[in-house]
Order: structure tokens, then sequence, then C-alpha cells
């Protein structure tokens, strides 16, 4: 059955106060830009302990999402299962509209973002044995491929855009793995340090991608008044059981592999340090165990309301996982020299939440959230209301917005 | 070609902090606010820092002078995606500021925490070489052509002063040295090439039991300490 496809009316009050809401934090996206960027990034959290602070931990966070989200479109348009094709093309959709959020993310925490075209300058004025270099290539690629993968579903070319799919899916893993492997490989920092990295984030990317797009594909379809198959969703969440499980063996294991050995001590720090509520609370409670119950449990997983939470759970908890890296990662002191070392250099980092920086992250999450927004007013994202004669836009009732 | 290597001996050391001072004098790095310190904003090319090991009646200190490694293989030119650090014929690591694009994937790299990041520009006056000759300051790696906020900073061996002593043909070690080694009032510091094998570095070296800082991770220390 061929499926139509329709924008939204976009003329309610709901749609034209979020629009509204949404365009007004772009304007703090700037100025809070600008500050950082006139004033140094001393206005932020981050220190010479803690070197990467919020924005990373979004960066990272963004590109794990967009990803899983591409990820998850392969499952209507590589596998053709047809049960998810609602949902495929807000998939590659978000795909984008999130890579373009983590690119923001990580060319605003450079400390002279100007500079940045000489990453692209490959061999030349770059060095390609830095992981930024490589991953430039890859994420270059990685919205390129996704354009033309959404642009072919647009045009109803299905064979190519299996074809596209097939490649960005690869290509989407090779991100995401490299995005592991620039903390993975860096043998200085004990957290960092481990061969399951890419293959952590990437199922990670996996867990909350899928999450985002059931939380995402719910809201959108109930504020736009759309029919969502509950089945859709069920299944959505059966497969995220499964990712789920996948994560916290990886997690034990990278984990364990730190902790048996008697150099711990930087493990140690991070399950029962300062930060211990991030990696406890966040990364093991609500992305792995609070899920896991609410997906296992018989009376659950059967209720639209109980799967939706565990995914909102799991959005949350694998941002506490990146944070869990990014921060108590850095913010234990390395061992200089044998013994305990005294004074500031031996002291772990703190690292606070400043209003600047806090202000710049929540305000590039809206403008990816605007972006989303327009694009369902102005792109056929969304399958068209059942009953609805087409063409689309002629349809009789208005319809609130959707975020 | 030198390798240039400095041989710091412990059991000289006094724990002055001489060499911390010195580094910031010659090299106009910015004194940090002790706001800046509490948050470990403040820059610093040279640090010291004291390791304790034991328990009261037997406790035992060690006051450790670092400087930047410059270590052979060098994981902050590794990671840097810019060039903007990489090391010289003669072994030193620079890191050049016009090029840093401020990703700070050095300092994430680096083993023992050499480098500093510019938190926010300097005021003119105190921090930006105005002494310098006009076409340095403006185009030439160090000193600070103009100090700018959102570059990494480090240590750089004082090669200014290796440089300049080269072309004047005086004795690089004995002659010219580094900042550091030069306010040393206990001449606990050495500096000289650490392949020739007459070098008073190498002498040093050839006399004593030495080690380096975190040698499991191979990453080949040119500043090497005699142990006390």
């Amino acid at each position: 059955m061929e499926r139509n496809y329709s924008t939204i009316e976009g003329t309610s009050r709901g749609y034209t106060v979020l629009v509204a809401l949404l365009g007004g934090m772009v304007g703090v996206f700037i100025v809070s830009f600008l500050v950082a960027y006139l004033k140094g990034q001393q206005v932020w959290g981050v220190s010479n302990i803690i070197p990467w602070g919020q924005l990373i931990t979004f960066y990272i966070f963004f590109i794990g999402l967009s990803a899983g989200a591409i990820i998850i479109s392969s499952l209507s348009y590589v596998f053709k299962r047809e049960i998810y094709e609602p949902i495929g093309r807000m998939a590659v959709f978000m795909g984008i509209l999130l890579m373009v959020g983590a690119m923001s993310f990580v060319m605003v925490d450079l400390g002279r973002p100007e500079k940045a075209w000489r990453l692209f300058m490959y061999f030349y004025l770059n060095n390609m044995t830095s992981l930024f270099a490589i991953n430039s290539i890859f994420y270059t690629g990685y919205i390129t491929l996704m354009m033309i993968y959404l642009w072919l579903i647009f045009e109803g070319k299905k064979r190519l855009a299996a074809i596209v799919g097939t490649v960005d899916v690869l290509w989407a893993i090779a991100v995401h793995m490299g995005t592991g492997a620039i903390f993975g490989l860096i043998g200085n920092r004990e957290i960092f340090f481990s061969p399951i990295k890419p293959f952590e984030f990437l199922t990670a990317a996996l867990t909350s991608g899928t999450s985002l797009i059931i939380l995402t594909a719910v809201v959108t379809f109930k504020l736009t008044r759309r029919v969502i198959q509950d089945e859709l969703i069920f299944s959505l969440g059966r497969l995220l059981t499964g990712i789920i499980l996948v994560l916290l063996v990886m997690v034990f294991f990278d984990k364990l592999t730190h902790l048996y050995f008697p150099n711990r001590e930087a493990t140690v720090y991070l399950l029962t340090g300062d930060y211990w509520w991030i990696f406890w609370i966040f990364q093991i409670g609500m992305g792995i165990v609070l899920p896991l119950i609410l997906l296992i449990h018989p009376k659950t997983k059967k209720t639209l309301r109980g799967v939706v939470c565990a995914a909102a759970s799991v959005v949350i908890g694998v941002f506490g996982e990146r944070a869990a890296l990014v921060i108590p990662g850095t913010a234990h002191p390395q061992p200089f020299f044998p013994g305990k070392i005294e004074g500031p250099w031996g002291e772990p980092g703190i690292f606070p939440i400043t209003p600047w920086e806090t202000l710049l992250s929540l305000s590039i999450v809206s403008f990816v959230a605007l972006l989303f927004v327009l694009g369902l007013r102005y792109l056929e994202i969304l399958p068209a209301r059942t009953g609805e004669p087409l063409p689309a836009g002629t349809g009789p009732t208005t319809q609130p917005g959707s975020s | 070609m030198a390798k240039w290597g400095m041989v710091i001996d412990l059991d000289k050391c006094v724990g002055c902090q001489a060499c911390v001072v010195s580094c910031k004098e010659e090299n106009n790095v910015p004194h940090g606010s002790p706001e800046e310190q509490r948050s470990r904003r403040e820059i610093y090319w040279h640090k010291m820092i004291a390791a304790t090991k034991g328990k009261y009646p037997y406790v035992r200190t060690e006051l450790i002078p670092m400087p930047c490694m410059h270590c052979e293989h060098p994981p902050c030119v590794t990671v840097c995606p810019a060039k903007a650090t990489f090391q010289r014929d003669d072994g030193i690591v620079v890191q050049y500021y016009r090029r840093c694009i401020g990703c700070k994937y050095c300092m994430v790299a680096c083993p023992y925490g050499a480098r500093s990041f510019n938190y926010k520009a300097q005021e003119p006056k105190a921090y930006q070489r105005q002494d310098e000759p006009p076409d340095r300051n403006s185009w030439a790696p160090w000193p600070f052509p103009v100090r700018t906020q959102g570059v990494v900073e480090k240590c750089t061996f004082c090669f200014h002063r290796i440089d300049q002593g080269l072309k004047e043909g005086k004795k690089i070690g004995t002659e010219v040295v580094p900042a550091c080694v030069e306010a040393c009032p206990s001449h606990a510091r050495t500096f000289g090439d650490l392949d020739d094998p007459q070098s008073p570095v190498a002498q040093l070296l050839a006399s004593r039991a030495s080690f380096r800082l975190r040698e499991e991770l191979a990453t080949r220390p040119k500043v090497i300490y005699l142990s006390r």
C-alpha cells in the first residue's frame, strides 16, 4: 500500500506560540555564544583540570541520537518492515537535525571557532592522526549522505533509497564508533581508555536514538492528532529492551576490566567519588534499570504510557552516561608520581554548572527543536491523517503544533 | 641535530619553586587571581607537585618540578587536529598559537598536565609582549604574538634562548640555558644535548640512577629525574 505523507497546517495558536518560544531561544543562543566568545571560556564551568564540559557532553549525546535515529530508519527503508513506515521519514529528518545540533555544539566549544576550517584541509593543514580530523571526514560525509537519503525518500525512489540507506547506516555506525574512539584511545585517562568504548558508544546511541524516536513519535502524533499504531511503539519497545541488555553487558565489562586489576583508582573515583550520582542514578538507574523494569514488567510493557516513560528515562539516562564519561573522566587527577599528590594538583576537579554554558546548551537544543517544528510545517514528514483527503494542507480543522 | 633534554636532580632540589617563578617571569605567563587559582584556570608552564608517602612519623614528601616533558612520542602532537602542536627537529614540542583552534584535545591527552588554556583575554599592558619587535609581535609563534584567549599554551624549553644562542655561536647547556635552569639556586637542573655523550646531561645520566614520569605510557619524556 502506498502511504501518503503531509505537512501540518501550522496555523493553530499552540504552533505559533511554540515557534515563537523556540525562535526566542535562538536569540539566547546568539547572545550566550557571543558572551563566551568575547569574554572567553571563563564564563563556563570548564577549567584546566576538566577541559571538556557540558557542550562536549551534548555533542556526543546528539551524535548518538542521530546515529540511532538513522539506524532505526533503516528498519523501514532497508529492511522493508512495513510497520515502521509511518516514522521512517521522521527518523531520517531527525538524524539530520540532531547532527546539525551536534556540529553546533562542537563548534561553539572551540576556543577559536573561526579557525575551524583548518580541520577540513585534509592532509595539508590538518593532522590526520587526530581523531577529530578523521571524524570530520565521517561527519561531513554523514550529513551529505543523510541529505541524499531524505531526498530520495521524498522523491519516492525506494530502490535507490534502500541502497543509500544501507551505506548511510554503515556510515552512521562508523561515525559513532569514531566518536567513541575520541575517548577510547586516550591512554592516559583510565576512565576513557577502553577498546570497548566505540562499541559501548554505538549501543548507547541505539538505545537513546530508539527512545527519542518513540518519544518524538508519540508526542508529535498525539499533538497533530494522528493515529499511531500501538504495535509500532511496542515493537520498538521490545527492540529497546534487547539493546539495553547489550548496553548493560558492555558497561559491566568495561567497568569490570578497570576494577579487576589494582590500578583501579580512577574507576573507584567514578563509582564512589564526587560524581557517583551521575553514574549510579543517571547512567545505571535511569539509563538501564528503570527502563528495563518498565519494559519487562508484564503490565507496563503493554501500555503506551509505560513504554514512553521507559523511553524518556533512557534518553535522560544516556545523557547521564555521556556526562559520566566526560566529566569524571578528566576530573580525576592524573598520577604524575607515585604517592598522594598534595595540594591543588592532586585534588579532583569540580565542574560547576554555570548559567552561560547551560543557556548555550539549552538554546542549541531549542534550535534543533525549532528546525524540527518548522520541518513538519514545510516538509511532508508525517503520514497523512487517515480519512483525510489529499492533497495535504486542505485539512478541515486547525492543528496544534508539536515539539 | 641536537636532542635537547633536561636532567633534574631531586637530591639537590630544595623545593624553593624559583623555577616556577622564573618561568612565569621569562615567558610573561599571567599570574592568575586567587579566584582563578581556585577554579583551576591559572596558566602554568611549569608547576611543582608534592607527593607524599607514608603516615605521620614516617612521612616522606617528594617535590617534583614539572615543566613540559617534551616527550619523544608526544600524545598531544598525535591528537592535535590542526597541526598546532608539533615537534621541532631538535625534539622540542611547541605550540603554534596561530593555528590552535582551541579544541583542548591535547589537554585531555597530555599525561603530565603540562598544558593550560587561555580562559580570558589578558590585560594588554601586562601580558602582551609589547617589548618585542613588531614583526615578531604579529607573526612568530613565540612569544605570544598577541596573547589571545581560546588557545592552549605550554612550556617551550625557552627555545627563544636556544635559537638565539645557536645564532650567536654560544654553547647551549653552559652559556645558554632555559630560565628555570638559570634560576635554580642549588644547581639541581642541567640542560643539554641528550645525544652527545660529552654533554653534562649525558654524563649526569651515566653517573646515577634516573627515572622519568609515567614511564609505563612509553611517551619517553626528555625531562629526566635523578632520584633522591
